[in-house]
């Protein structure tokens, strides 16, 4: 009998050990003090001792606690927002939450739900969200409606359900979202969407549920918010099934996996019976397309048509005069014109990104959309010589303009005269070719950012920012400047509204002292990624209250004189420099400390030298620099020695001088 | 001593695998006369499991693959980062999107942290044909906040 029991002993005392170990590493991780813990992939059982009662938002997913019950949280009754994901939750017992009054979101996805009791949901004053995707659903009594009275959206993805009925007791006057993705949804009754009928600006989700019917007059007079019916095999079933129904946008979208049928116009009539404002056909393929096939878009005034394998829309389209907003992404185009934009007169909006094929803009091509104000054309394999005041003729309108990820374009003086309104515009990563002294954004008065980052631009040319009279955010990131320096005389000069810089990677060495004088209003500026030293500083003397980034650097020391030009900053982001925590960086480390509030990446700045300290927050390093106790310590014997000395000194004088009088 | 050696056996067969040391097992994707195709999950947290159903050096374009994990993340968003290595040396970089918010390509975007999710259907590969040789390819799927959804270590054996 002796030996079993020893053994059993060794057992529990081992696994005591492992439990001491395990539980000292698995700590949840403190989000926001008190309020916030993330516990996720844990293994816990329960809830830890180590959480404040005070907890708020509780992230617990991928634990283990197979029944939840009164007793499981009845600690943490100021939770709000509760995630439960793939806890294994077989059982929700009576009660579990009934003293979390302020509990708004409950997470149950990815759990084996066998029972929810009647009672397990009551408690929370105002339960808002709740979440039962995966969780082996397939009939909506399942859900405990006691306390739904307050519930805003529900989530009931990837389970078995074949109806979207709701119980006939069950509170949808606060339903807003409703969300059946990817269950077996293939019918849609009256009785189905009658029971939905108390909500109001509701957004139902039917996407991945493949719909083969719609009972005729199912949605008549029926108002939503959005429906989505993605990767339905035959549209026209939708489309007829929607009959005299009203909703704001429509997702009729389908995906690379899943199988459909080209669209044809007499597809799509169903359109004309119907209220839309926003309708989305992504991947689909339309069948001899042409103006007919959109005779039903008339009221629409969205449309998205993004991987439509468009090689251009027909011409002569008529009616489509509400459209205000065009999305052509990921399309075939070979030249802008073939848009045929005369067809969408009332547009403000057009989106023409990641053109499939090298996207030639032409002369004119949008010359008829006088209302335009927002285009984007990046990442259409774009190159041109010359841009852009004929490809944007007579946009006088035009306020944000989007080439981006472009090949390279020429640009000359005055290249965006035919859009003086323009306030934003961006040409990230498209090489700009610019000449010297060409001013391209001469006449952009109005404009307000600009994003000039890698286009690997001539800095040189003194001109090239002038005429932005109103420019407030800038970037320059990853562009070069002759011998990594910005001089006294520079581009910058002409920009003197600017709030916001950006010169991070742009491989500076040094910037002169006087560079950003005429730079008056900067609130921000980010020289990070570069390899810029203390004396960097000294080009910032005049600004006050910024936020300056100078992370990954060069700097080593900063001298005392260039301490008060930090001190009358707002934030500084010193992290990544190779610091040095030596008696002569002395005077800004102790700056450093008392200025810790101002600091920002803190625990990112560390000391580089000397070895000893390598590695060290700057923040926690005690360096003691002038006398230090030894030598207070000698000096004070030594003192001491030279005092006996000078006394015996005297006395020998005196005694001398007595024996001869 | 006997007791305590039986105690301690028992124990290492209770007690958890020790932190950091485990790694997944490495899986056949495919294996066919001319190529073969290995994998190892790189997230600590968790395996996958995936297939090809064709596998030759010619591959072909649009190849149907199966694929079978539990989200760890929102995929509202999700990107896919290949590195494809030889001897060592990085040949290719390439990173492509599966899901984006104004263009969700695959059926399975927007699906939600804690969903098993099994995919049957084709990779909107290109086709091409793998020269001889061995390479080593990272591929990393993570979603808008850079948190990672998947993570493999792949050897592709061509002869």
């Amino acid at each position: 009998m002796a030996p079993p029991v020893s053994c059993f002993l060794f057992v529990v005392l081992f696994s005591a050990s492992c439990k001491v170990i395990t539980s000292l590493d698995k700590n949840c991780t403190e989000k926001e003090a008190n309020k916030t813990y993330n516990c996720e992939n844990l293994g816990l059982r329960g809830i830890p001792d180590t959480l404040p009662n005070t907890t708020e938002v509780l992230e617990f997913g991928f634990n283990f606690l197979p029944t939840i019950q009164v007793t499981t949280f009845s600690r943490l009754i100021d939770l709000i927002f509760l995630d439960l994901t793939r806890c294994q939750i077989n059982w929700v017992h009576e009660n579990t939450f009934q003293s979390h009054h302020q509990l708004n979101t409950i997470v149950l996805t990815g759990n084996p739900l066998i029972f929810m009791a009647e009672t397990s949901l009551n408690g929370p004053t105002s339960l808002k969200h709740l979440f039962l995707i995966q969780t082996g659903l397939s009939n909506l009594q399942f859900i405990p409606v006691h306390n739904l009275e307050n519930l805003e959206s529900l989530y009931l993805g990837s389970n078995h359900i074949s109806s979207i009925k709701l119980p006939v007791n069950f509170p949808t006057q606060n339903l807003k979202v409703l969300d059946f993705q990817n269950n077996a949804i293939h019918y849609l009754s009256t009785q189905d969407v009658n029971s939905l009928k108390q909500a109001t600006n509701l957004s139902l989700n039917c996407n991945g549920n493949n719909i083969k019917d719609i009972e005729p007059g199912a949605f008549h007079s029926k108002v939503f918010q959005s429906l989505k019916f993605g990767g339905t095999f035959d549209l026209s079933v939708i489309l007829k099934g929607l009959q005299n129904s009203t909703t704001q946008s429509l997702w009729l979208g389908t995906y690379e996996d899943t199988d459909k049928r080209d669209l044809t116009s007499d597809m799509l009539a169903g359109l004309c019976d119907m209220s839309v404002e926003s309708i989305n056909l992504q991947k689909h393929h339309f069948s001899n397309l042409s103006a007919t096939t959109f005779r039903c878009f008339t009221r629409l005034q969205e449309l998205d048509l993004t991987e439509t394998h468009l090689r251009e829309l027909p011409s002569g389209i008529e009616g489509m005069n509400s459209v205000k907003k065009l999305v052509l992404n990921v399309n075939n185009f070979d030249q802008l014109c073939q848009i045929n934009a005369a067809s969408f007169p009332t547009l403000t909006d057009l989106y023409i990104k990641g053109n499939l094929k090298k996207l030639d803009l032409g002369v004119g091509c949008l010359e008829k959309l006088e209302n335009l104000q927002r285009l984007d054309l990046s990442h259409s394999n774009i190159e041109t010589s010359d841009c852009c005041n004929l490809p944007l003729k007579n946009l006088s309108h035009l306020q944000y303009l989007n080439l981006s990820y472009n090949m390279p374009i020429g640009l000359r003086s005055e290249a965006f005269k035919e859009c003086p309104k323009l306030q934003l515009l961006d040409l990230a990563f498209t090489h700009l070719h610019v000449k010297a002294p060409q001013r391209p954004f001469q006449s952009l008065s109005r404009l307000q950012a600009l994003n000039l980052s890698h286009c690997l631009l001539n800095t040189s040319n003194q001109h090239l920012l002038q005429g932005l009279l109103d420019l407030r955010y800038l970037n320059l990131q990853g562009n070069r400047f002759q011998d990594g320096s910005i001089s006294k005389t520079n581009l910058l000069q002409t920009v003197g509204s600017l709030e916001i810089l950006i010169l991070s990677s742009c491989e500076l060495l040094s910037v002169d002292q006087e560079a950003f004088h005429s730079l008056g209003k900067m609130r921000h500026i980010d020289l990070s990624h570069n390899s810029l030293t203390g004396n960097g500083i000294s080009a910032l003397s005049h600004l006050k209250g910024t936020y300056l980034n100078l992370a990954a650097n060069s700097i080593r020391i900063i001298p005392p004189h260039l301490l008060p030009i930090l001190s009358q900053q707002n934030t500084i982001n010193l992290s990544h420099n190779p610091l040095d925590c030596t008696c002569s960086n002395i005077h800004f480390i102790t700056w450093y400390k008392e200025n810790l509030h101002k600091l920002e990446g803190s625990e990112e700045t560390v000391c580089a030298n000397p070895p000893s300290l390598t590695g060290v927050k700057l923040s926690e390093v005690k360096l003691s620099c002038g006398i230090t106790a030894v030598g207070i310590f000698f000096l004070v014997v030594f003192s001491f020695l030279l005092t006996i000395l000078l006394i015996f000194s005297v006395k020998f004088l005196l005694r001398w001088k007595y024996q001869h009088i | 001593m006997k007791g305590f050696m039986a105690a301690f056996f028992v124990w290492t067969l209770i007690s958890p695998n020790g932190d950091g040391g485990q790694a997944w097992p490495t899986h056949t994707v495919c294996e066919d006369g001319s190529l073969k195709v290995l994998y190892q999950s790189c997230d600590p947290l968790q395996d996958f499991g995936l297939s090809v159903e064709q596998c030759s050096k010619y591959l072909k374009p649009n190849l149907n693959i199966r694929f079978g994990i539990i989200l760890r993340e929102d995929i509202k968003e999700l990107f896919l980062d290949v590195n494809l290595l030889t001897k060592g040396a990085s040949i290719l970089s390439y990173s492509y999107a599966v899901c984006e918010e104004d263009l969700p390509k695959f059926s399975f975007c927007g699906r939600r942290k804690g969903e098993q999710i099994y995919y049957a259907g084709p990779a909107n590969n290109l086709g091409f044909e793998i020269p001889e040789g061995e390479y080593q390819v990272l591929l990393k799927l993570y979603n808008e906040k850079h948190s990672i959804v998947a993570c493999a270590n792949a050897t592709v054996i061509s002869s």
